[in-house]
């Protein structure tokens, strides 16, 4: 045991010397800091500034406005949930709006949170019970801003605005501030649904979407009034929407993207064991070659056996592995409990499931059952090549065998598919069962399947020990060209 | 007491038959020699007796037990082929052989150092391996087979890829070994070495031995052989087997270079010569080389240096 704990060590230190596997390590928390400040990395400061010449007479471009306005209320009070959720400031009014977390605040809703004062009124409730070293709530900047229309605009005809607007949307004068979108609102809109948007850029859904129902209910009302409805009996009409109210049975236990948010953690561990793995593995490979190509395997086996040199191999591999591991998990938790923000707010649900022994046991089975019978595979590669372009001989349709069925897999989980026919025979082959397990623990996956898949997983690991070991051992000292798959069962079947 | 025994010890891989029907025993504080030609099977050997590989049959008993990894505390062994972690530094390599062998870092260290010192290589100690030239790496390389300083130092080729300065300082340090009683063994096709530096040699020949013995022992397999100034063809004096003229070595005397019959000793021929009034100028006896036994007992010269 102590020589294996020798060969870990050296392992691990060989591999922890080299600068890609800090880089690697730095790598990932990294990127995905920096795929937090993405999106306002991306997205503009400033809001879309929003023209709208409404020549119907001017009820369109307000209840459009109105509409704008509503959605950054509505934004305001989902921010001001989520702050309220971080820091726990329910106390301070566990009947208000924004102490009623993941859920889709209706019309009515932001209407009664206007109505009770908006963020003003909501910051004054908070601040009583707020502790001072708790941030004071930011309300995010509007999305849009709505310009006047010049007057030089109200008398240009329909057909001319294309030219009269190109200064507009495009000014050549870098002080004057360009304006994002221009809609125009015909005179004769309701009896003709024809409206033309101007845009210096690709319009977002999310604009066109917002004008489009406001536009919609207009002409429904305007419809249903010529067919003899009373104006207000139309308006309302116009105004119907089901209440839809979404529930799914445990262990989901609730709407699809609180399952997703649940998986991030064990979809993250089948990721995490797919990239430990081909790093950890490429270096412990790297080493094996080393070793064989430098002709250093006869002193070593002089002293350790060619078991011991395996496990020792493997362990330390999986420690250098587990640890890439810990630090990824340590940065999560300092960036989901140390840090507030979009990122805090995505990470913290996700590490739920760590409050559960059994999702924690079932995680590191897995991962380090799963790590050990991949890398053994690597492990007798090394073993049987003499230099890193041998190596690659073996390697590629192995891995590929192995990663491909992954990424389907994961497509498969994230479309949440978690009982479909793919992921269940996945599930049940061996060398995928880690992947497909941990996949699929944070969309649910029955307790029978992943004890059975635990035990199948357990003597398949087993098996491999004992014929890669055979393999291994074999192939340390072979010398010559690279063995035909005969030769690879023979050294496999060969016991000493 | 006998350090190293091989008792009808055979290695077959597949058809081919490495090591036949081989016994032998080292005695303790001896610098055994164990020579032949490529594919005599020493290396074979030396592999069986470190359990690198199992015999087909026969037994082997090292420092009193079978061949294992727990002898490895008490043995050091350097292989032929030879090689290092070129990331590792020179000293962080012998202390983890060291380790290997049982020893504590602390003590690998130490041992290293002083092992590094002594090679002159003190100042190379931090540095990385794949910074060093190949004679130094050669030094370190010697030194993890030294840092538990061994009971049993098997040595597979030892002097092979040495520069010369290296080759005399590993020479130095087999004597050294032995010295302390420490016994050593090491695999060579150059005689010189053997003849320089073994008490006792075994000749192996296509994996079966064909002698065991000292070096004068080796060289009384050979006929003696003379080199003889005389006026007449010493041919008839008996004992004398053929006599080959040589030239001219001074005006009416010729070289004879004389080969005696197979148990005769030069002294009962310069006896012969006294009594029967046998002029001679010079008698001298030529001693054979271990290049000539061994030509003369494996016969195959074509594989040997």
């Amino acid at each position: 045991m102590t020589n294996i704990l020798i060969v870990a060590a050296r392992e691990f230190r060989q591999i922890a010397s080299m600068r890609s596997f800090w880089l690697t390590l730095l790598i990932m928390p990294l990127s995905v800091a920096l795929g937090g400040f993405a999106p306002k990395l991306i997205s503009s400061d400033e809001p879309s500034r929003v023209m709208v010449i409404d020549r119907s007479g001017g009820g369109e471009a307000r209840a459009i406005r109105q509409r704008f306005e509503l959605d950054e209320q509505r934004g305001a009070l989902a921010d001001l949930s989520r702050y309220v959720q971080r820091h726990g400031l329910e106390r301070a009014n566990p009947a208000a709006l924004w102490s009623q977390h993941d859920r889709w605040y209706s019309d009515a809703d932001v209407a009664r949170f206007v109505a009770q004062g908006g963020v003003d009124a909501a910051k004054a409730e908070i601040a009583r019970v707020k502790p001072e070293d708790t941030p004071e709530f930011e309300a995010s900047e509007p999305d849009y801003e709505f310009v006047p229309v010049p007057a030089r605009l109200a008398s240009v005809p329909d057909a001319a605005l294309d030219d009269a607007l190109k200064p507009v949307l495009k000014p050549e004068d870098k002080a004057v501030q360009p304006v994002d979108y221009v809609l125009l609102i015909p005179a004769d809109f309701g009896h003709s649904p024809l409206v033309r948007l101007w845009a210096n850029r690709r319009p977002s859904q999310q604009f066109v979407s917002a004008v489009q129902d406001v536009l919609t209910r207009d002409l429904r009302t305007r419809f249903l009034t010529d067919q003899g409805v009373a104006p207000a009996a139309a308006e309302n009409a116009s105004a119907i929407a089901p209440a839809l109210a979404i529930s799914t049975p445990p262990p989901g236990g609730g709407a699809r993207e609180a399952m997703l948010v649940r998986s991030i953690l064990p979809l993250a561990a089948s990721y995490l064991l797919m990239i430990s793995l081909m790093l950890s593995g490429s270096w412990m490979l790297q080493g094996t070659v080393e070793e064989r190509s430098n002709k250093l395997l006869e002193t070593v086996l002089a002293c350790v056996s060619p078991q011991e040199l395996m496990y020792g191999k493997l362990l330390g591999t999986a420690g250098v592995g587990l640890f890439m591991i810990a630090v990824w998990i340590g940065c999560a938790l300092v960036a989901g409990y140390a840090t507030h923000g979009a990122i805090a707010d995505m990470i913290r649900p996700a590490l739920d499931p760590l409050t559960s022994p059994g999702t924690i046991l079932t995680l590191i089975y897995f991962f380090v059952v799963g790590y050990v019978a991949i890398a053994v595979i690597l492990l007798a590669i090394g073993a049987m090549s003499d230099s890193m372009r041998d190596a690659q001989g073996y390697l590629m349709p192995v891995l590929l065998a192995i990663l491909l069925p992954i990424t389907l897999l994961m497509q498969a989980v994230l479309a949440g598919n978690s009982n479909g026919v793919l992921l269940e025979v996945l599930t049940w082959v061996p060398i995928w069962t880690p992947f497909a397990v941990l996949a699929r623990l944070g969309m649910g996956i029955p307790t029978w399947e992943v004890i059975g898949t635990a035990i199948l997983l357990a003597a398949f690991t087993a098996a491999e020990l004992v014929l890669l070991g055979r393999l291994f051992r074999a192939s340390l000292l072979a010398q010559g060209q690279r063995p035909n798959l005969r030769e690879v069962v023979a050294r496999m079947r060969a016991t000493a | 007491m006998s350090v190293l025994t091989l008792e009808r010890v055979s290695k077959r891989f597949d058809q081919v038959v490495a090591v036949d029907d081989l016994s032998f025993s080292v005695e303790q504080g001896t610098v055994f020699g164990f020579l032949g030609g490529n594919g005599a099977g020493k290396t074979t050997s030396l592999r069986m007796m470190l359990d690198i590989i199992r015999p087909s049959s026969g037994r082997i008993e090292v420092l009193g037990r079978a061949p294992g990894r727990e002898n490895a505390a008490e043995i050091g062994f350097l292989p032929e082929e030879r090689g290092l972690y070129r990331q590792m530094t020179a000293l962080d390599t012998i202390a983890y052989f060291g380790r290997l062998k049982g020893m504590t870092t602390a003590d690998a260290k130490r041992e290293g150092a002083a092992l590094l010192e002594r090679f002159g290589l003190s100042a190379n100690m931090k540095q990385t391996v794949d910074k060093l030239s190949k004679g130094m790496a050669q030094k370190v390389q010697l030194a993890t087979a030294l840092v538990n300083r061994p009971r049993l130092l098997i040595l597979d080729e030892p002097f092979s890829g040495l520069d010369p300065v290296n080759q005399g300082l590993l020479e130095e340090e087999i004597r050294r070994m032995s010295r302390t009683g420490a016994t050593v063994v090491f695999s060579t096709h150059v005689m010189q070495h053997a003849e320089r530096l073994c008490d006792k040699l075994l000749l192996l020949a296509r994996g079966r031995k064909k002698f065991e013995g000292t070096l004068e022992e080796a060289r009384a397999e050979l006929p003696a052989r003379l080199t003889v100034v005389a006026k007449q063809d010493p041919v008839k004096i008996a004992g004398v087997e053929s006599a080959a003229d040589c030239g001219e070595a001074e005006p009416g005397w010729r070289r004879w270079d004389v080969r005696l019959a197979q148990g005769i000793a030069p002294g009962d021929v310069l006896e012969r010569c006294v009594a029967e009034r046998f002029p001679l100028r010079r008698f001298e006896q030529v001693h054979a080389s271990l290049h000539d036994v061994f030509v003369h007992i494996v016969g195959s010269p074509e594989t040997v240096q």
